[in-house]
C-alpha cells in the first residue's frame, strides 16, 4: 500500500516534465506562441529564444526525470535498504560547476551581437517619426516636407503609425508624462519612454500589414488602453498617405466623404 | 571553524505562578520577547495577510479572465456600473497583491517567523543576542500593517502605480487616484517593514556570530541558519538603499523636490514640480535592494528544504560546502545584477552587456544547490510525509523557475519577454511555487515544535496534491502567453489583435487559481484543528538531528532543558555501524562506540 | 494559558469575514437621477423656483417617466421621435459580453463608463481624477463642433471626436475601433444627451404646474413627447443644418503679411484675444471663470446641506473618490476653466485650420471663449487663425516667451546634440 502512495507521488512528479514539454510542444498548433515576425532583426531573438528553450528543455528534462527516478526508486516503501551515508563528490560538484559555468558564460557572449544591433548600433538617418507616449495614446509627429521635425509643416496624428516596408526607419521615443513603453510584438521591438529623455528605435520591417503597438510600462489606469496600429506600407504609398494626412491637416474646408465616413466636418 | 564561545545567559524572570495582572499578560502574550513568541506573532499575521493577497490576486484573475463583467464581492464598489471594476481599481489591484505578499508575506513568514523561531533553537541558544529589539522588530510591523491597509479606504484608494512605484506614476499626485494619499501610506508601510527588517536582521547577525552552543562551529551549523545568516547579510546591506529612495520619493511628493522628476513634466495637465530629475534613478536605486530582496525572499526557504529533505531521505546533506558557498555565492553576485530589471527602461545600453553577465553567472549556484539536492535525494531512504512532498515540490519548482530566468537574462530575448507573462511566470514559480512551497513545508515539519502536536498527515497531502495542481494549472501556461507577448497589468488585453483569442486560457488560469485558493481552507483548518486537538508530539517526531528536537514541544523559556553540547554536523542520518538511522548533533561521541561495539 | 485560541479565532472570523462578504451578483446598473438639478433648478434667481427644489415623490415621478421614455442602461429604449436607431443603442448599451468572438453589446461599458459613468453625467468612478473632467452630456452641451455655438453638434461632429480623441485631455482616440462600433457609440451618447436634457426639463416644468395639477406633472404623450421630448430631438437633427459657413481662406496669401494682421487683430480691442490667452499667448490672462458646467455647481455651494437633507436613500448616494469633492457624490468640485496655452500646439478640438475657425467664430459652447463672429470678419478670422498656428513656432518673440512649454526650435532637435546617455 505504501508502495503504490510512494508510484503515485512519484508519478506526480513526473507529470512535471511530460506536461510541461507537452504545453510547450502544443502551444504553437493552438495558436499561443510567438506571434508573426515581420522584421529583419527578430530572427535573431527568435532564434536565441529556440535555443535557451532547447538548452533549459534538456536540462529540465534530465533534472526533473531525474527527481521522479530518485522518488521512484529510493522509495522507503520499496524495502529495508539503508540509505547511502554520503556526504558529497568533489568530483560531482566540479563537473556540475565547471559546465554550466561554461555554458551560461557562453550563452552570455554568444549574445552581445544580437543586443547591441537592435540597441546600439543605430543607423546614421534622420528620424522618420516622433512617438511620444501620452496618457494614454501614442501621438505621432512626422517631419512635413521640410524634412525636419519642430517645424510648422510637421504632421501630427495619433496612434495610426504608418512607416515604409522594406526600409530601415528611426523613431524617436519620447513621453509627455509618465514612463511608456513603444513594444512592437510582431516587430520584435520594446523601449521604454521616458519623459526627459528622446530615445532612438530603429527597425526594418520585411512585410506589408497592420500589427499592434502595446504600451508595455504601467502608465496609469489607461495603460491597456494605448492600443496603437502601425501599418508597413510601400514608400511610394507612404509618401502618398503623409501627403494626404497633410492635406487633412490643412483643411479650410469641411470634408464630405461618403459610405459610412464623416460627412462634413 | 571559528571558536566556540559560551553563551550569553540570559535569565527570564517568568514563573508559572506569577500574578495574571495585565502588565504580566502583556509582557508575556503581546510584548514578549521570547523568540518563539514573537516568531509566532509573525506567522499568525503573516498567514492572515496572505489571505488578503490571495483575495486580492482572484479579484485580478478575475478581470484578467473575464473583463468588465461584474466582479463577485468587489463588484459591490461598483454597483453604478452593474458591477464592472474600473481600470484604476484594477491597477490598485495588482499593485497591493503585490506589495502585501511581498513586503507583508513572504520576507517577515521567512525571516520574521522561521528565523525567529528556529535560529536560537538550532544553534543551541537559550533566546536571541537582543530580545527587546526582537519584540520591537515585530510591533514595528504593525504600523506597516496599519498603513497598507489604511490606504485601501483614503480618497484615490490604495497606490497603484505597481508595487516598484515607478515615478513619475508614483510621485505625481494627478497621474494616477493612488499616487494621492495611497502612495504616501505605502511609502511609510515600506518604511515600517523596512526597519523591522534592520532590526531583525542585525538580532540575527549577532546571534548566529555568538550564541553558538559549545562544539557549535560554523560548518556544523544546520542549512537553515546559514540561510538564515547570509539572508540577514543582505537585508542589513541592501535595505538602507530602498529605504533612502523611499525618503527621496517621499519628499518629491510632500517637498516639492526634484529627485525623479524631469524638467516640464506635465501629467494630466498638471505640472509636477520643479524637476531636475531622472526617473531612471528611481529604478537603480530601487532594484538595488529589490533583487537582493528576492533572494532574501527565496535563501531561508532553500535553508529550510535542505534540513527536510535530509530529514525524509534519511541521508546526509550532498554537498555541505558547496551549499554553503552557493548561498554566498547567491547572495554576493546578488548585489550585480539589478540591471536586468532594467533592460529596457533607457538606461546606456552597454550596461545591458555587463547585467547579462553577471545575470547569467547567477545562475550557477541555483544550479549547484539544485544538483546537491537532488544528490541528497539519490540513494536515501524516502518518507513521503507531508513536509516531503512540499520539499521535493520545492526542487521540482524551482528548476523550472530558475531555469525561466535565463530567457530574461538573455537581453536580447528581455527584448520580447520584458513586462510580459513569462516574467509573471518566473517570479510566482520561484516566489509561489519555490517559496511558498517551502514554507508550507516547514510549517508541516516544524508544527510540532512550535505547538507540541501533529498536523494530519492525510489533510496535508490532500492539501499539497491540489494545491500542486492548481499551482501548476495557474502559472505554467503563463510561459507560453509570456511567448505571445501578453503583456503585465493590463486590464483588458482582448482588444488587440495579437492576443485577443487568449481569453479562453485566462479563464481556465482564473479558474485554477480559485482551486488553489480554495485548497488553502484544508490547510487553515488543519493548521487550527490541529493546534488543539492534533495528537500530541514528542520531542522529536521526525527522528531528526537538528538541536531543537532535543528541546521539548514546545519548548519554555530558555529552550533547552540542560545547555546542548555539540558534536557532529546536523546530516548525520543512516551512519553505518548504528542502528538508529540518525544521530543527532547532541548524541555523545561515546554512544557510538557503544552502538558499533554492540553491533560487533 | 497560552495566546493560541484567542488569536485563533480571531484570525478564523476575520478570514471568514473577508471570505463571504457580498455574496451574490451585483444588480443592474441603474440610471441616476440628476440631483444637483433637483436640488436646484436652473432657473433665475430672484424666481421662486430657484429658493425650491423637487421633492422625492417628484423626483420619483421623473424617474419613473424616464424609465419608460428611455427604458434602462442594459435595456434602452427610444422613441421614433428621438431619430435615433436602436439597433445601434442595443450594441452599446448593456453589460460587456465577455467572449470574444461573440461579442455582441456593452461598447458603452467596455469604454467609456468609466469615466462618463452609467448615465453620462460624467461621474464615473475615474472623473474625479481626470483634468479635465470628463464630459456631462446631461444639458446637451457640446464644446468642439462644426455649429453656431448654440447648436448641437452634427452626427460627424461626434465621430470626429470619438476618432481623434481629445488631444491634451484624457479623452483617447477610439480610431482604431470600427466603423459600426464608432457609430454605435456615437448614438448613444445622443442617447444619453437627448435623456439628460428631457429630465432638465422635466424638473424645470414643475415650476410651472398650477394648483389643480397638485403637483405632479401630466404623463399624457401630448405633454411628454409633443412639449417636452420634441423641440429636444429636433435641435439635435436640425444641427445638420446649422453647419457654419466656412469661406475659402483669401487666395494668394502671404503668410507672414497675414500672420501680421492676424497679431494686430489678437492684441486689438475688437478680438481682444489676449485678455484671456495672455500677452503671451500661454493663458495666463484673466483665469478666474468656470465652464458651464462648473458654474452650475457653483452657483449652489451655498446650498451645500440642503441635499444632506435631502430624503434621498442613503444607499442611493455614492462615494466618489475626489480630491475635492462636493455635494455628497453627486457632482465634482469645480475647477475654474484656464484659458488655452496657445504656444504648446496642443488644440483639443482638432488643429486644422477650419478647426481653429470654427472656434474663433462661434466660441466654445459651455466655456467662456465668445463668439468672434460678429465683432470680426471671415477673412480677419482666417488671419488670427494663421497667427495662433505660428505661434507655438514663434522663438523669437518680443514678449519673454517661456520658451520651456513652447516645441523647441529645429536646432536643439537633432539627434546628435542629444543622445540618450543613462
Amino acid at each position: 500500500m505504501n508502495r503504490l502512495v510512494g508510484m503515485f507521488w512519484g508519478l506526480l512528479f513526473l507529470a512535471v516534465p511530460v506536461l510541461g514539454v507537452a504545453t510547450f510542444a502544443v502551444a504553437p498548433s493552438i495558436n499561443v506562441w510567438l506571434p508573426k515576425d515581420v522584421s529583419a532583426h527578430g530572427y535573431q531573438i527568435d532564434s536565441l529564444f529556440y535555443f535557451i528553450l532547447g538548452l533549459t528543455g534538456i536540462v529540465f528534462i534530465a533534472t526533473e526525470v531525474l527527481l521522479f527516478w530518485f522518488i521512484w526508486k529510493y522509495d522507503a516503501a520499496r524495502g529495508d535498504h539503508k540509505a547511502v551515508y554520503i556526504h558529497g563528490s568533489q568530483t560531482f560538484e566540479l563537473v556540475w560547476t565547471i559546465i554550466p559555468a561554461a555554458t551560461l558564460l557562453f550563452l552570455a557572449i554568444y549574445q552581445m551581437n544580437a543586443w547591441a544591433n537592435v540597441k546600439m548600433r543605430r543607423p546614421d538617418i534622420p528620424p522618420t517619426v516622433e512617438v511620444v507616449g501620452r496618457q494614454f495614446e501614442w501621438r505621432l509627429r512626422y517631419p512635413g516636407r521640410d524634412g525636419m521635425l519642430g517645424t510648422a509643416d510637421d504632421i501630427h496624428l495619433v496612434n495610426d503609425l504608418h512607416l515604409p516596408v522594406d526600409e530601415e526607419v528611426l523613431v524617436q521615443l519620447k513621453s509627455m508624462d509618465v514612463l511608456h513603453s513603444f513594444f512592437l510584438p510582431n516587430l520584435r521591438i520594446k523601449q521604454d519612454a521616458v519623459p526627459g529623455m528622446k530615445i532612438p528605435v530603429w527597425f526594418q520591417a520585411t512585410e506589408t500589414g497592420a500589427f499592434d503597438i502595446v504600451c508595455a510600462e504601467l502608465c496609469g489606469w489607461g495603460h491597456y488602453k494605448m492600443k496603437g496600429r502601425v501599418t508597413f506600407v510601400s514608400r511610394p504609398e507612404f509618401d502618398r498617405w503623409l501627403e494626404r494626412k497633410y492635406a487633412e491637416q490643412e483643411a479650410t474646408q469641411p470634408s464630405i466623404h461618403a459610405g459610412g465616413e464623416i460627412v462634413a466636418n | 571553524m571559528s571558536t566556540v564561545t559560551t553563551p550569553v545567559s540570559i535569565t527570564h524572570g517568568h514563573t508559572p505562578a506569577a500574578k495574571h495582572t495585565l502588565s504580566t499578560f502583556l509582557s508575556t502574550y503581546v510584548f514578549s520577547k521570547d523568540h518563539k513568541v514573537i516568531g509566532l506573532q509573525f506567522l499568525f499575521s503573516t498567514l492572515l495577510w496572505f489571505l488578503i493577497g490571495g483575495l486580492l490576486a482572484l479579484a485580478v484573475r478575475w478581470q484578467v479572465a473575464w473583463p468588465w463583467s461584474d466582479v463577485p464581492v468587489v463588484g459591490k464598489l461598483f454597483a453604478q456600473q452593474g458591477g464592472q471594476m474600473s481600470p484604476e481599481f484594477y491597477t490598485m489591484l495588482f499593485t497591493m497583491h503585490a506589495t502585501v505578499m511581498i513586503f507583508l508575506v513572504i520576507i517577515p513568514i521567512l525571516a520574521g517567523a522561521f528565523g525567529n523561531f528556529l535560529i536560537p533553537l538550532m544553534i543551541g541558544a537559550d533566546d536571541m543576542a537582543f530580545p527587546t529589539l526582537n519584540m520591537l522588530s515585530y510591533w514595528f510591523m504593525w504600523p506597516a500593517f496599519f498603513a497598507f491597509g489604511a490606504s485601501f479606504f483614503v480618497e484615490g484608494g490604495a497606490a497603484s502605480s505597481g508595487w516598484t512605484s515607478y515615478p513619475p506614476l508614483s510621485t505625481n499626485v494627478a497621474s494616477a487616484p493612488g499616487s494621492g494619499w495611497g502612495q504616501t501610506l505605502w511609502l511609510l508601510g515600506l518604511t515600517f517593514v523596512g526597519v523591522s527588517s534592520m532590526l531583525g536582521s542585525v538580532n540575527y547577525m549577532t546571534t548566529i556570530i555568538l550564541m553558538r552552543a559549545p562544539g557549535m562551529t560554523m560548518f556544523r551549523l544546520p542549512m537553515t541558519i546559514w540561510a538564515m545568516f547570509i539572508t540577514a547579510i543582505l537585508q542589513a546591506f541592501a535595505l538602507p538603499v530602498l529605504t533612502a529612495a523611499g525618503f527621496m520619493q517621499l519628499a518629491d511628493r510632500m517637498f516639492a523636490t526634484g529627485f525623479f522628476t524631469p524638467e516640464n513634466n506635465i501629467v494630466n495637465n498638471a505640472v509636477a514640480g520643479p524637476g531636475g530629475g531622472q526617473p531612471l534613478l528611481w529604478q537603480h536605486l530601487f532594484w538595488f535592494y529589490s533583487h537582493p530582496a528576492v533572494y532574501i525572499m527565496i535563501l531561508p526557504a532553500m535553508g529550510m528544504v535542505s534540513d527536510i529533505l535530509t530529514c525524509f531521505a534519511r541521508k546526509p546533506l550532498f554537498g555541505y560546502r558547496p551549499m554553503v558557498y552557493s548561498i554566498a555565492g547567491i547572495a554576493g553576485l546578488g548585489f550585480i545584477v539589478w540591471g536586468h530589471h532594467m533592460f529596457m527602461s533607457g538606461m546606456n545600453p552597454a550596461l545591458g552587456i555587463t547585467f547579462m553577465v553577471s545575470t547569467m553567472m547567477i545562475a550557477l549556484p541555483s544550479a549547484v544547490k539544485t544538483f546537491n539536492w537532488l544528490g541528497t535525494v539519490w540513494g536515501g531512504r524516502v518518507q513521503f510525509t507531508t513536509s516531503m512532498l512540499f520539499a521535493l515540490s520545492f526542487v521540482s519548482m524551482f528548476i523550472i523557475g530558475g531555469l525561466s530566468g535565463i530567457f530574461m537574462a538573455a537581453t536580447p530575448v528581455d527584448i520580447f519577454i520584458h513586462d510580459t507573462y513569462f516574467i509573471v511566470a518566473h517570479f510566482h514559480y520561484v516566489l509561489f511555487a519555490g517559496t511558498a512551497m517551502g514554507v508550507w513545508a516547514a510549517i508541516y515539519f516544524w508544527f510540532p515544535k512550535m505547538f507540541g502536536r501533529m498536523m494530519n498527515e492525510s489533510w496535508g497531502k490532500a492539501h499539497f496534491f491540489l494545491t500542486f495542481l492548481f499551482l501548476n494549472g495557474t502559472f505554467f501556461t503563463m510561459h507560453i502567453l509570456g511567448a505571445v507577448g501578453f503583456p503585465r497589468r493590463l486590464a483588458d488585453a482582448y482588444h488587440y489583435e495579437t492576443f485577443h483569442h487568449l481569453q479562453p486560457m485566462n479563464a481556465f488560469m482564473t479558474y485554477c487559481a480559485m482551486g488553489m485558493v480554495a485548497s488553502q481552507i484544508i490547510f487553515a483548518v488543519n493548521f487550527f484543528w490541529s493546534m488543539f486537538y492534533g495528537p500530541v508530539a514528542g520531542r522529536n517526531p521526525w527522528h531528526a538531528n537538528g538541536l531543537e528536537w532535543t528541546a521539548p514541544s514546545p519548548p519554555g523559556h530558555g529552550n533547552f532543558d540542560v545547555q546542548p553540547v555539540v558534536y557532529r554536523g546536523p546530516y548525520e542520518y543512516s551512519v553505518p555501524g548504528i542502528e538508529s538511522d540518525h544521530l543527532m548533533q547532541t548524541d555523545p561521541p561515546n554512544a557510538i562506540a557503544a552502538a558499533a561495539a554492540a553491533v560487533h | 494559558m497560552n495566546m493560541h485560541l484567542p488569536v485563533s479565532v480571531v484570525m478564523l472570523l476575520v478570514a471568514s469575514c473577508l471570505a463571504t462578504v457580498g455574496c451574490g451578483p451585483t444588480p443592474p446598473a441603474p440610471f441616476r437621477l440628476n440631483m444637483v438639478e433637483a436640488i436646484s433648478p436652473t432657473a433665475e434667481k430672484d424666481s421662486i423656483a430657484a429658493e425650491q427644489a423637487l421633492v422625492p415623490a417628484q423626483q420619483k415621478q421623473v424617474a419613473t417617466i424616464l424609465l419608460a421614455m428611455f427604458g434602462t442602461p442594459d435595456a434602452p429604449e427610444c422613441l421614433p421621435e428621438t431619430g435615433l436607431d436602436p439597433a445601434k443603442l442595443r450594441l452599446a448599451a448593456g453589460p460587456v459580453r465577455s467572449d470574444i468572438v461573440g461579442r455582441k453589446n456593452g461598447l458603452y461599458r467596455e469604454h467609456c463608463v468609466h469615466c462618463h459613468g452609467i448615465t453620462g453625467d460624467g461621474l464615473g468612478p475615474t472623473a474625479a481624477f481626470l483634468n479635465p473632467y470628463p464630459r456631462d452630456y446631461r444639458p446637451g452641451v457640446f464644446k468642439y463642433k462644426s455649429t453656431e455655438r448654440a447648436d448641437k453638434p452634427t452626427h460627424a461632429d461626434l465621430v470626429t471626436i470619438l476618432h481623434n480623441g481629445i488631444p491634451g485631455t484624457s479623452m483617447p482616440s477610439f480610431g482604431l475601433l470600427s466603423p459600426t462600433q464608432i457609430e454605435a457609440l456615437v448614438e448613444y451618447v445622443k442617447y444619453l444627451s437627448i435623456r439628460g436634457e428631457t429630465e432638465l426639463a422635466l424638473m424645470r416644468y414643475f415650476f410651472e404646474l398650477d394648483d389643480e395639477d397638485e403637483g405632479r406633472l401630466s404623463e399624457t404623450r401630448e405633454f411628454l413627447v409633443d412639449e417636452v421630448l420634441q423641440p429636444i430631438a429636433e435641435k439635435w437633427v436640425a444641427a445638420a443644418d446649422a453647419i457654419i459657413e466656412v469661406p475659402e481662406a483669401p487666395e494668394n496669401l502671404d503668410l507672414a503679411v497675414s500672420v501680421a494682421k492676424g497679431k494686430e487683430l489678437f492684441y486689438g480691442e475688437r478680438a481682444n484675444c489676449v485678455k484671456c490667452h495672455g500677452v503671451t499667448g500661454l493663458g495666463d490672462g484673466q483665469a478666474n471663470d468656470y465652464d458651464d458646467w462648473s458654474k452650475n455647481i457653483v452657483k449652489i455651494e451655498g446650498k451645500l446641506t440642503s441635499l444632506a437633507g435631502n430624503d434621498l436613500d442613503p444607499a442611493e448616494r455614492r462615494w466618489v473618490a475626489d480630491f475635492g469633492q462636493v455635494l455628497d457624490g453627486e457632482a465634482l468640485r469645480p475647477r475654474t476653466i484656464p484659458p488655452r496655452n496657445l504656444r504648446r500646439g496642443i488644440y483639443r478640438g482638432g488643429r486644422r485650420p477650419l478647426d481653429l475657425y470654427y472656434r474663433i467664430h462661434a466660441g466654445i459652447n459651455g466655456a467662456p471663449m465668445p463668439a468672434a463672429a460678429g465683432t470680426v470678419s471671415p477673412e480677419e478670422i482666417w488671419h488670427i487663425v494663421n497667427y495662433v498656428r505660428s505661434l507655438p513656432y514663434d522663438f523669437d518673440g518680443e514678449l519673454g516667451v517661456d520658451r520651456s512649454v513652447a516645441i523647441q526650435p529645429p536646432a536643439a532637435e537633432s539627434f546628435a546634440a542629444q543622445e540618450n546617455t543613462d
